[in-house]
C-alpha cells in the first residue's frame, strides 16, 4: 500500500434485497465514498439508511449487488483473507470458554501465530486497553465496558491498519461511552490506523471523527459529507462552540434530508 | 421509493404454518422410507455377508411380510385378525396412559405451584424430585401390582390396571413438575415488581402472571410428560402381565416369533401408535393453551 | 461452606422425616413387608446380602455403560454431520421428535430374535437407542445455535468451516451435551433394567428384582431397588462432576 492508496475506496455500490419483487428493498444506492489512510470517518444516520450494510459490504461479510470496494489496494474479498482490518460489533461476542487474554488471541491462531508470539501480543494490547490486570479473568466477570475493550484489542491482535465499528458502544451508558470514546481516540492516536465508524448518535460522530457521513433510508444512500476540525479532544472540546456547531451542521444535515423526504411524501413520490 | 403496487405481499399465518408442517411431514415420510431401505438392505447384505446378527425372515421379516400380518388371524381358527387384536389393544393401554397422565400433570403441577410459593418447600423437594429420575419405578412394576392387589378401599378393589395407572401417573407427574416450576419462577422481577405495585396476592400473581408465562416451558414437559405415560403404561403391562393392553400382546407375539414372526412387529407398530397418539394430543392441547400468544414467524 | 449448607439441610430434612414417617407408619400399623417393607427392613436386607448387590449392579452398570457409550458415540457423529449437511438434520430430527414419544423399549423382544438372546447385546442396543436421541437431538442444537454475531466474527478473521466447528461450535455445544448425558445416563440404567425383563441372562438387577417379587421375598426386592437407585444417582453424579470440572463457565453465559 502506497503512500496515497486509500484505506477504503468504494465505488458505486448497490446493495438490493430480494430484487425485482415486490418487497424489494434499495439498502444502498449507488454510494461512493474514500476514505483515506489514518482517517476517522463516522457514518451516521436513521435506520434503515445503510449504514450497517455498508460496513458489511467493506468488511466483506456481504455481496454488493454492484459496483465495487477497494480496502488498503486489494478487493474487499482478498482484503478479509488477508486480515487488512479488524471488526468490532456492538455485542462484544467475547467467547465464554475463554479467558480475556484468549479471546484477543483468537485472530492470531487463526493466522497461525505461535503460542508464545500471540501471548506476547495479546498482553502488549491488553496493556493498550488498559486491561492488563484481567487477562485471566473470564468474560462474565468483566462490565460492559470492559468486554468491548476486550473486542477492541481483539480487532487489533494482527495490527490491521483499518478498524471497522458497528456501533460498539451503543449498548453502554453515557458516562461510560464517553470515557470509551477517548480510550478510542487515544488508541487511535498511539497506532494511527484508519477507522470507520457506524454510529446512531450525533455528538459521538462529531466527537470522533475528521469526516462525518450522513446517510438517510429509502433508498440508502449518502446525502452529505460533514467535515469536521476540532484539533486535539480533550476535556473542554465537548462543551467548545466549534463541537456545537458540528454537532448542528451535522443535525441540519440529517434533517434537512427528512424535511425533502417529507416534501416528497406528500408528493407522492417517496 | 414504494407505492401501493410495490409495497411488500405477506403471506398469511396460517399458510405458512402449514407449508412448515408439511415439509416435516414429508423428511418424516422420507425418513421411515429411509428405514425401511435400510432394513430390506440389511437383510440383502445378510444372505451375502455374514453378519453378526440374524437376518433371515424369522428374526428379520421382509417388510411387505409384516403387513401381510395385518390381517392374519390373531389365533388359528380365530375371527379377529391382528389387526383388530393390536387396535384393541392399543386403545386399551391408549387410555390407561392417558389416565395416568391426568393424574400425574395435575398433581405435578400442584407440586410445582407449592414449590414456587414456598423456597423451603423447593429446596427440600427438588433435590428428590431430580433425584427420582433415577428411580426406575418401572422396575417396580411387580412390586406395586403386588401391593395395589391387597389394597381394597371400601368396596372397590384395587386392580392391576390401577397399578399400571400408577406408575403411569408417577413416570409423568416428575418432568412435569419441574418444568412446571420453572415456568411459575419465569416471569421477569420487572413483572413481578408490576404486581406488587397492584398489591396483588400470591394467588393473583399466580392466576395472571404465572401461569401464563409458564406457558412455554409447560408444553416441552407435557410431551415428556406424554410419553413417559405411555412408555410406563407399556412396560407395567408387561411386568404386570395385564390383559387387554398392549404390553401383553408384545411379549405373547414375540414368543410366538418362530411361527409367525409377523405378528410382534404388528404389535410394536401398534404400541408406536399409541404413543404417536399420545403425542398428538399434546400438540392439541399445546395449540389450545398458545391460542393468544405470538405465532412464530409472524411480524 | 455455610452457603451450601443452607442447600443441603432441607432435602436431608425432608429425606430423614420421609424416612421417619415411613418406618413408623410400617410399625405403627403393622403393615406386612410383602405389602410395603419398613426402611429399617430394606436396609437390613441391602447389607445381609452387598455382594449380592454389588454382582447384580455391576452386570446391570455395565451393560447401561455399553449403552451410553454406544448411544453417545453415534449420537455425537451423526449431530456434526446433521450440521454440516443440512438433509441428515431434517431426516433424523422429525424422526427424533416422532420417536420421542413412543415406547422405544418395545424393540426389546425384536432386538432379542435378531441378536443372541443369551448374550447382553440386546439390551446394550436398546440402551444405546434410547441415549442416542436426547444426545442427537440436544448435541445438534448446540452445534447449530450459535450467536450469529460469533460466525460473523469468524468469518471477518477468515476463518474456515472446520475452523470455526473446532473453536466455536463444539465449545458452544458443549453445555447442550452435558444437558442431554445428564438425561441419558440414568437412562440408561434404567433402560438396562427394564430390558432385562424380556428375558435373556438372569444375572442382573432388573431380573433379581421380577424374580424376588415373584418369590414374595420382597424385602429383597426393595433392596434391589435400592442398588438401582444407587447405580443410577452414581451415574448422575459422575456426569455432573465432569461437567462441572470441563465446563466452568456454565450458568454463567454473558448477555451482551
Amino acid at each position: 500500500m502506497t503512500a496515497n492508496t486509500a484505506a477504503v475506496e468504494a465505488t458505486g455500490v448497490w446493495k438490493v434485497f430480494n430484487p425485482d419483487q415486490a418487497n424489494q428493498v434499495i439498502a444502498l444506492q449507488d454510494v461512493t465514498l474514500r476514505v483515506e489512510q489514518g482517517e476517522f470517518v463516522s457514518l451516521i444516520g436513521p435506520s434503515g439508511c445503510g449504514k450497517s450494510t455498508l460496513l458489511r459490504v467493506i468488511a466483506d461479510l456481504t455481496e454488493p449487488t454492484q459496483g465495487s470496494v477497494q480496502v488498503a489496494g486489494l478487493g474487499a474479498h482478498e482484503a478479509r483473507q488477508q486480515q487488512r482490518y479488524g471488526i468490532a460489533f456492538q455485542q462484544s461476542a467475547l467467547f465464554d470458554w475463554r479467558t480475556v487474554r484468549r479471546n484477543v488471541e483468537l485472530p492470531l491462531e487463526l493466522a497461525g501465530w505461535s503460542k508464545a508470539q500471540r501471548m506476547k501480543r495479546a498482553l502488549e494490547l491488553l496493556d493498550l486497553v488498559q486491561l492488563s490486570d484481567f487477562a485471566d479473568h473470564r468474560p462474565w466477570e468483566l462490565s460492559g465496558g470492559m468486554q468491548q475493550r476486550v473486542a477492541i484489542a481483539r480487532a487489533l491482535a494482527a495490527d490491521p491498519p483499518l478498524l471497522l465499528m458497528d456501533e460498539p458502544f451503543g449498548a453502554l451508558d453515557e458516562m461510560t461511552r464517553e470515557r470509551m470514546q477517548n480510550e478510542l481516540l487515544r488508541i487511535r492516536m498511539e497506532t494511527g490506523k484508519s477507522i470507520i465508524f457506524v454510529t446512531h448518535s450525533i455528538p459521538e460522530a462529531v466527537y470522533l471523527s475528521d469526516r462525518v457521513v450522513v446517510m438517510s433510508p429509502r433508498p440508502g444512500r449518502i446525502t452529505d459529507i460533514v467535515p469536521v476540525s476540532l484539533g486535539t479532544r480533550n476535556e473542554d472540546t465537548r462543551e467548545d462552540a466549534a463541537f456545537f456547531a458540528g454537532v448542528t451542521a451535522v443535525r441540519e444535515a440529517l434533517r434537512g434530508h427528512e424535511a425533502a423526504t417529507a416534501g416528497r411524501a406528500r408528493t407522492g413520490e417517496v | 421509493m414504494s407505492t401501493a403496487a410495490t409495497r411488500p405481499k405477506r403471506t398469511a399465518t396460517w399458510q405458512r404454518r402449514l407449508r412448515a408442517g408439511g415439509m416435516s411431514a414429508l423428511w418424516a415420510v422420507a425418513g421411515v422410507l429411509l428405514v425401511v431401505l435400510m432394513w430390506e438392505g440389511v437383510k440383502l447384505m445378510g444372505s451375502v455377508i455374514p453378519l453378526p446378527w440374524s437376518t433371515d425372515d424369522t428374526a428379520m421379516p421382509h417388510v411387505w411380510t409384516m403387513l401381510q400380518g395385518f390381517s392374519q388371524p390373531e389365533v388359528r381358527g380365530s375371527e379377529t385378525s391382528v389387526f383388530e387384536a393390536v387396535v384393541a389393544a392399543s386403545l386399551f393401554s391408549l387410555v390407561v396412559a392417558m389416565g395416568g397422565f391426568a393424574i400425574g400433570v395435575s398433581i405435578g403441577l400442584l407440586l410445582a405451584i407449592v414449590m414456587q410459593r414456598f423456597a423451603f418447600m423447593e429446596r427440600g423437594l427438588l433435590p428428590f424430585v431430580i433425584a427420582s429420575q433415577t428411580v426406575p419405578l418401572i422396575a417396580l412394576a411387580p412390586l406395586i401390582v403386588g401391593i395395589g392387589n391387597r389394597i381394597s378401599i371400601g368396596p372397590f378393589q384395587w386392580g392391576t390396571t390401577q397399578s399400571v395407572m400408577f406408575i403411569a401417573s408417577y413416570l409423568a407427574f416428575f418432568p412435569l413438575s419441574v418444568g412446571a416450576l420453572r415456568g411459575l419462577q419465569a416471569p421477569s422481577a420487572t413483572n413481578l415488581e408490576l404486581m406488587r405495585s397492584y398489591a396483588s396476592t400470591p394467588r393473583q400473581t399466580l392466576m395472571k402472571l404465572r401461569f401464563p408465562a409458564s406457558i412455554p416451558y409447560l408444553v416441552p414437559a407435557l410431551k415428556v410428560s406424554a410419553a413417559a405415560s405411555v412408555v410406563g403404561t407399556v412396560v407395567a403391562e408387561i411386568s404386570a402381565g395385564v390383559r387387554g393392553g398392549i404390553g401383553r400382546l408384545l411379549i405373547e407375539y414375540a414368543r410366538e416369533a418362530t411361527s409367525t414372526p409377523s405378528k410382534v412387529f404388528v404389535a410394536m407398530f401398534g404400541s408406536i401408535v399409541v404413543g404417536l397418539l399420545a403425542a398428538g394430543l399434546v400438540v392439541l392441547l399445546d395449540m389450545y393453551l398458545t391460542r393468544n400468544l405470538p405465532k412464530e414467524g409472524s411480524s | 461452606m455455610a452457603g451450601r449448607l443452607r442447600f443441603l439441610w432441607p432435602p436431608i430434612l425432608v429425606a430423614v422425616i420421609f424416612l421417619g414417617a415411613w418406618e413408623l407408619l410400617v410399625r405403627a400399623k403393622d403393615i406386612k413387608p410383602f405389602l410395603l417393607p419398613a426402611p429399617s427392613l430394606i436396609a437390613s436386607n441391602f447389607t445381609k446380602d452387598v455382594s449380592l448387590m454389588f454382582g447384580a449392579g455391576v452386570y446391570t452398570a455395565t451393560t447401561a455403560l455399553l449403552g451410553l457409550a454406544l448411544g453417545t458415540l453415534v449420537g455425537l457423529m451423526l449431530a456434526l454431520a446433521a450440521q454440516r449437511l443440512h438433509v441428515v438434520n431434517s431426516l433424523i430430527t422429525p424422526l427424533a421428535a416422532g420417536l420421542a414419544a413412543v415406547p422405544i423399549i418395545a424393540l426389546t423382544p425384536i432386538l432379542n430374535n435378531m441378536f443372541d438372546i443369551t448374550t447382553r447385546t440386546p439390551r446394550v442396543l436398546i440402551s444405546a437407542i434410547i441415549v442416542f436421541f436426547p444426545i442427537f437431538v440436544n448435541v445438534t442444537r448446540g452445534l447449530i445455535q450459535v450467536r450469529p454475531v460469533q460466525v460473523e466474527l469468524m468469518r471477518s478473521m477468515n476463518a474456515r468451516p472446520r475452523t470455526v466447528l473446532r473453536l466455536l461450535r463444539v465449545p458452544n455445544a458443549l453445555p447442550f451435551f452435558y444437558t442431554a448425558l445428564k438425561i441419558a445416563a440414568p437412562l440408561s440404567v434404567i433402560a438396562a433394567l427394564v430390558s432385562e425383563y424380556f428375558g435373556g441372562p438372569q444375572e442382573g438387577l432388573g431380573s433379581r428384582i421380577a424374580s424376588s417379587a415373584a418369590n414374595s421375598n420382597y424385602g429383597r426386592a426393595w433392596a434391589y431397588v435400592l442398588s438401582a437407585i444407587i447405580v443410577g444417582l452414581v451415574y448422575y453424579l459422575v456426569v455432573l462432576a465432569i461437567e462441572r470440572w470441563t465446563t466452568p463457565w456454565t450458568g454463567h453465559a454473558q448477555r451482551a
